[in-house]
């Protein structure tokens, strides 16, 4: 037998270097991952030359859909003492005081559960007459899903979305919308305060193709209680001169 | 690598027990780890948005007008943003779900210096709007085109100046650009320089009133703004339409767009 046996070559491929560099890859993006919130409504932000970046603390952001419904975002500092948790806790009793100067006969209060409920929003924008409502849906099953549908309009009448917002240039009688700025801008938090005062603590997200009209709203409204500098989200453009 | 070689000492010497290898597929495990990745690359934000800075005037009623800062009537420019609309009508056009911004600007006053009369045919001899649109530079050129061209001509006396400032930071006028910190220093003297020349109370610099219909898109807004980053205008506001504007527009739109 002086044959030249040619050796059977295996086709099984090692997959270890592979599996190694994947897993690798994967701990990269988990660990620089930073999750994107939720948010009620999808838009797209125009494109622009400007290379400012947005400030991810101490920023409140309006979030405006097309149809001009409006929700709100405050992100704050990481500290504890100004942990975005208990801002909020601290937004919703301002907020409830100014509005309850204004409706004598029908004041909102709300509980501790709800508040606890509060705390732990990303966005929020529903009527305060209804608040309490959709806060107590958190009790129920699946009570999480059921308060992202409420907020992302389940065509339930007596579900309204986002913070009524109408033309109004009377500061003494502030609508809805006028309320909760200003309730953000009497929070104790200074960085956040201060950020709105110099305009990068206020951002309007809006999508490209939502008409000036509606975004103009937002703007007269802020406006008319003296937010006059704040920022609008963009994307970047390509490089251009 | 992944598999384990059993040696059983001599080579196949007794019984059976054969030489054993145990491999262990990963081909799974990658399939697996891919698909991770990929859930992550797709939830991950990268790139953090951008943001444009801008300051209205307060809503207050100022009572008195004389104080109000009046733009010369050379040096105004304004602009309007619209909406394409669909021919014959007044609804917005949309192209590929994307609002098609169109541009009219003027200067000076509404209807040029006469003012712009009351008669159908006395607005449409002295309705002084021009259309244009938003155009990136000439790829070939590098000229700029659309309302870029326009805003241009009337602010060349800034640019001139900024384009020697660029050329004087090119050439290591501002300091040397060979490290980090003197690209930093430069870039930092640069700045301020093109502020100062931005500013520049001896320079001829155009007054940029921007105004908008409520059917224009907010993309056009922004992309306005860009344009008064982009050539350097230091002085410009945003705007409620007026009477004048809206009849001069509809008066444009009626004659262009049948």
């Amino acid at each position: 037998m002086g044959r030249v046996k040619i050796a059977k070559k295996s086709t099984f491929i090692d997959m270890t270097a592979m599996s190694d560099v994947t897993v690798l890859l994967l701990t990269f993006f988990m660990l620089t991952s930073t999750f994107l919130s939720k948010e009620p409504a999808t838009v797209i932000t125009p494109p622009s030359v400007s290379t400012e970046k947005v400030q991810e603390t101490n920023v409140v952001q309006v979030l405006v859909n097309p149809e001009g419904k409006v929700w709100l975002t405050m992100n704050n500092d990481t500290s504890a003492n100004w942990s975005n948790e208990k801002m909020r806790v601290a937004l919703l009793d301002k907020v409830s005081e100014i509005y309850n100067e204004t409706h004598k006969n029908n004041p909102v209060k709300f509980t501790d559960q709800q508040k606890y409920t509060f705390s732990k929003l990303g966005s929020f924008g529903v009527p305060l007459a209804k608040m309490g409502e959709y806060l107590d849906l958190i009790d129920q099953p699946e009570g999480q899903t059921k308060m992202d549908k409420w907020l992302e309009g389940d065509g339930d009448p007596n579900h309204p979305t986002g913070i009524p917002i109408s033309w109004n240039q009377n500061e003494a009688q502030p609508n809805e919308f006028q309320m909760w700025m200003k309730a953000m801008r009497q929070s104790s938090n200074e960085n956040l305060t201060s950020a709105i005062k110099d305009g990068t603590g206020v951002a309007i997200k809006a999508d490209q193709n939502t008409s000036f009209d509606v975004v103009h709203l937002v703007m007269d409204n802020l406006q008319t209680i003296h937010m006059n500098k704040f920022t609008l989200l963009t994307a970047l453009k390509g490089a251009e001169e | 690598m992944a598999e384990v070689q059993q040696n059983d000492g001599g080579k196949g010497k007794k019984g059976h027990q054969k030489k054993m290898q145990i491999r262990v597929d990963f081909t799974p495990m990658v399939d697996m780890n891919m698909l991770l990745i990929t859930f992550f690359m797709l939830c991950t934000t990268m790139i953090k948005s951008q943001t444009l800075t801008i300051a209205l005037p307060s809503n207050e009623k100022v009572d008195n007008v004389e104080n109000m800062s009046q733009a010369s009537e050379d040096d105004a420019v304004t602009i309007i943003l619209d909406a394409k609309r669909k021919v014959g009508s007044m609804d917005v056009d949309t192209v590929n779900g994307k609002v098609v911004p169109v541009v009219y600007y003027y200067f000076g006053k509404p209807g040029g210096s006469e003012g712009l009369g009351d008669t159908p045919e006395q607005i449409a001899a002295h309705n002084n709007i021009q259309e244009s649109e938003f155009l990136a530079n000439d790829e070939k050129s590098g000229k700029a085109r659309g309302i870029r061209e326009i805003i241009q001509q009337r602010n060349k006396d800034v640019l001139t100046e900024i384009n020697k400032l660029k050329e004087k930071y090119a050439n290591g006028g501002f300091g040397s650009l060979e490290t980090k910190e003197g690209r930093e220093k430069a870039q930092a003297a640069y700045d301020e320089a093109a502020s100062k020349v931005r500013k520049d109370e001896n320079l001829k610099k155009p007054v940029i009133i921007i105004k908008s219909t409520p059917q224009a898109s907010f993309g056009s807004l922004v992309s306005v703004l860009d344009e008064m980053q982009i050539n350097s205008i230091s002085k410009y506001q945003i705007d409620n339409m007026t009477k004048a504007d809206s009849i001069m527009v509809i008066d444009y739109q009626n004659r262009h767009h049948k």
